[in-house]
């Protein structure tokens, strides 16, 4: 893409004047006519379809995994979907909006009760941002909630007046246990990734309820997740094409916001660096395992000038590796962006957010000589939880929960060392896309 | 931030008051109740190969407290009991911090600690069935009793779970029977 073309006057759509093209902060900006997106052509459904071959169709449909955490936690891959909390909570009959209207005239103090609230039930970042045509799944396509349905007097409207009817968006999002995120590419993982999603589709669900008993109406699976992230100042799109907190990292779950005409003040996009860092760092395209990341700069896709992933071969891998993992998590793991909720990490990026743009580069490159150092170019740590253990070789069966002395027939003797396996590795994976250099 | 400053925090929301203590009007949009009318998922058909009863036990907490218990107790059952028709030889028994009595506070806020307990034991029982073992979270009477038991605490004067954590704001979930093989503490 020419930078002439980037430059383009933006092509003012979705109403006119009543919806300027919004600021997204500067990971992403929206440059050039967007259509929205079909629901139904994204990769979940499309796969539901069977339209991405037949192994993907088969790990999506027809694969009980082997995992009983993972059973119970991961969407698609249970035994018996009663199990499954996500399809319970889905699956239940919507209550009616309350006819005794809570009052709000404040819309600062609901925004700081609502966030209160979110937290208070478990969520660990919330932000609000103003409803905008452009963040929305395209009309008529239906909606994206997961094992449910949301067919309402608002399936048909388009996202113009989707948007003039429901003013903001909550998104409230879950952080993943950061300890066993390190074991990326393992049911331990899987459980820190799975477990933190059906809480985040709890709270979700719960604060979607508070909202219809203060009056309001709430619609769900309208909005693009990551388009109100940014938006609502949860954090900026990094070059993995997740969205990147202050304080979590790559390691917040993005799900399904909150549409509501519940009277709000919205949050302004950040800035904390992450633009500055993902131009020089490439960890994670270093890491992919599949090469789905791309190296080079970013591009405009549909308008909106982003790091463009390949989703079908991050998607394309599955299949092969889910007697292992769920959840590869390679790219949130090594995210420098990515590590514990403390002090220094705070401290960090304040001073990232602090540095003016003309300094971020060499501040990026010695904060990425730290992270090389002291976190190394992958994770390769052995992570032990609750028997699980990653020094145990993939597809190799061994107890090594110490002063264990159960019988386990078939099973080998204990694992020294301190390192992680973490298969496929890379070189097994280059037949999904050859690396360009 | 500091834990003397910790006192009200929500004295300058407005709306804090509606969010503890107005009950819902629809039900239906309580999570708690979404859960409690979930019906149970069948129990795995093999069976996980386990370590010994100490360390399933250790797993057992462990995993609730990743759920979100803040303590976890094992309670043994009197198989033989006419209240345990089942026979169930332990009860899992979670609880939960409650910064206002759920007894008392019918909002949505003030339930919270309920949904936090259900969210515990729904997910904690369904995985001990996908283990291949009997697992039951369905709500019966006696749960301080078993949390005392499993000594979580102890029961003061009016019946309820004082605990050394939280004292009597604490929430004891429902107990979770089961006939995994475990160690009980009491």
């Amino acid at each position: 893409m020419s930078k002439a073309e980037i430059l383009q006057e933006p092509e003012i759509e979705h109403g006119g004047s009543e919806f300027p093209t919004p600021d997204l902060g500067r990971s992403v900006r929206i440059v050039g006519p967007h259509v929205n997106v079909d629901m139904n052509e994204s990769p979940h459904p499309k796969n539901a379809r069977g339209e991405l071959g037949k192994p993907l169709f088969n790990w999506y449909r027809n694969t009980v995994s082997q995992d009983p955490l993972t059973r119970v936690s991961a969407p698609n891959h249970f035994a018996d979907r009663r199990q499954f909390l996500t399809n319970v909570i889905n699956r239940s009959t919507n209550g009616k909006v309350n006819p005794r209207r809570v009052f709000v005239d404040d819309p600062a103090a609901m925004t700081r009760h609502i966030k209160s609230v979110a937290l208070y039930m478990g969520a660990d970042v919330v932000g609000v941002a103003k409803s905008h045509p452009a963040y929305l799944y395209a009309s008529g396509g239906g909606r994206y909630v997961q094992d449910g349905t949301a067919k309402d007097e608002y399936q048909n409207y388009t996202p113009e007046e989707l948007a003039r009817k429901f003013p903001y968006i909550i998104q409230a999002a879950t952080a993943w246990d950061y300890n066993k995120l390190q074991a990326h590419r393992h049911h331990i993982g899987d459980a820190a990734y799975h477990v933190s999603q059906i809480k985040g589709v709890l709270v979700l669900k719960a604060l979607e309820g508070y909202i219809k008993e203060l009056g309001y109406t709430v619609i769900r699976g309208v909005v693009t997740p990551q388009a109100a992230g940014v938006a609502g100042g949860i954090g900026e799109l990094g070059r993995n094409g997740l969205v990147i907190n202050k304080n979590f990292g790559a390691r917040v779950h993005m799900p399904d916001p909150i549409m509501t005409d519940l009277p709000l003040v919205a949050d302004e996009p950040v800035d904390i660096g992450v633009e500055d860092f993902c131009k020089i760092c490439r960890k994670c395209a270093n890491t992919c395992p599949t090469n789905s990341i791309p190296f080079g700069d970013k591009v405009v896709h549909n308008g909106i000038e982003k790091y463009k992933i390949n989703w079908l071969t991050c998607y394309k891998l599955r299949p092969y590796v889910h007697e292992h993992w769920g959840s590869c998590l390679t790219c949130a793991a090594v995210c420098p962006f990515t590590k514990p909720n403390v002090w220094w990490h705070t401290m960090t990026v304040s001073l990232l957010h602090a540095c003016p743009y003309f300094a971020r580069p060499s501040l990026v490159r010695f904060l990425k000589w730290i992270d090389d150092r002291y976190w190394g170019l992958v994770r390769s740590n052995r992570v032990r939880w609750l028997g699980y253990d990653s020094g145990v070789k993939p597809g190799e069966q061994a107890c090594t929960v110490a002063g264990c002395n159960a019988s386990h027939e078939g099973k080998g003797q204990a694992v020294v060392g301190d390192a992680g396996f973490y298969a496929p590795l890379k070189e097994n994976t280059n037949r999904f896309v050859k690396r360009e250099a | 931030m500091f834990p003397w400053s910790k006192g009200d925090s929500h004295r300058d929301d407005a709306y804090w008051d509606f969010f503890i203590n107005t009950p819902p009007a629809d039900l239906a949009n309580t999570v708690s109740e979404m859960i409690r009318k979930a019906p149970e998922g069948n129990i795995f058909p093999a069976k996980t190969e386990l370590h010994t009863p100490e360390i399933t036990t250790s797993h057992v907490k462990g995993m609730a407290e990743y759920f979100g218990a803040a303590l976890t107790g094992v309670a043994k059952l009197d198989s033989s009991d006419p209240s345990n028709p089942e026979g169930y030889p332990y009860a899992v028994v979670c609880a939960v911090p409650a910064e206002y009595d759920p007894r008392k506070s019918s909002g949505i806020g003030g339930q919270v600690p309920v949904q936090n307990g259900l969210f515990v034991t729904f997910v904690l029982s369904a995985w001990i069935r996908e283990l291949g073992y009997r697992a039951t979270a369905a709500p019966q009477p006696g749960d301080e009793k078993l949390a005392a038991q499993a000594k979580l605490g102890t029961l003061n004067s009016e019946g309820r779970l004082v605990t050394p954590q939280f004292g009597t704001k604490v929430y004891v979930a429902n107990a979770i029977r089961t006939d995994l093989p475990l160690a009980a503490d009491g």
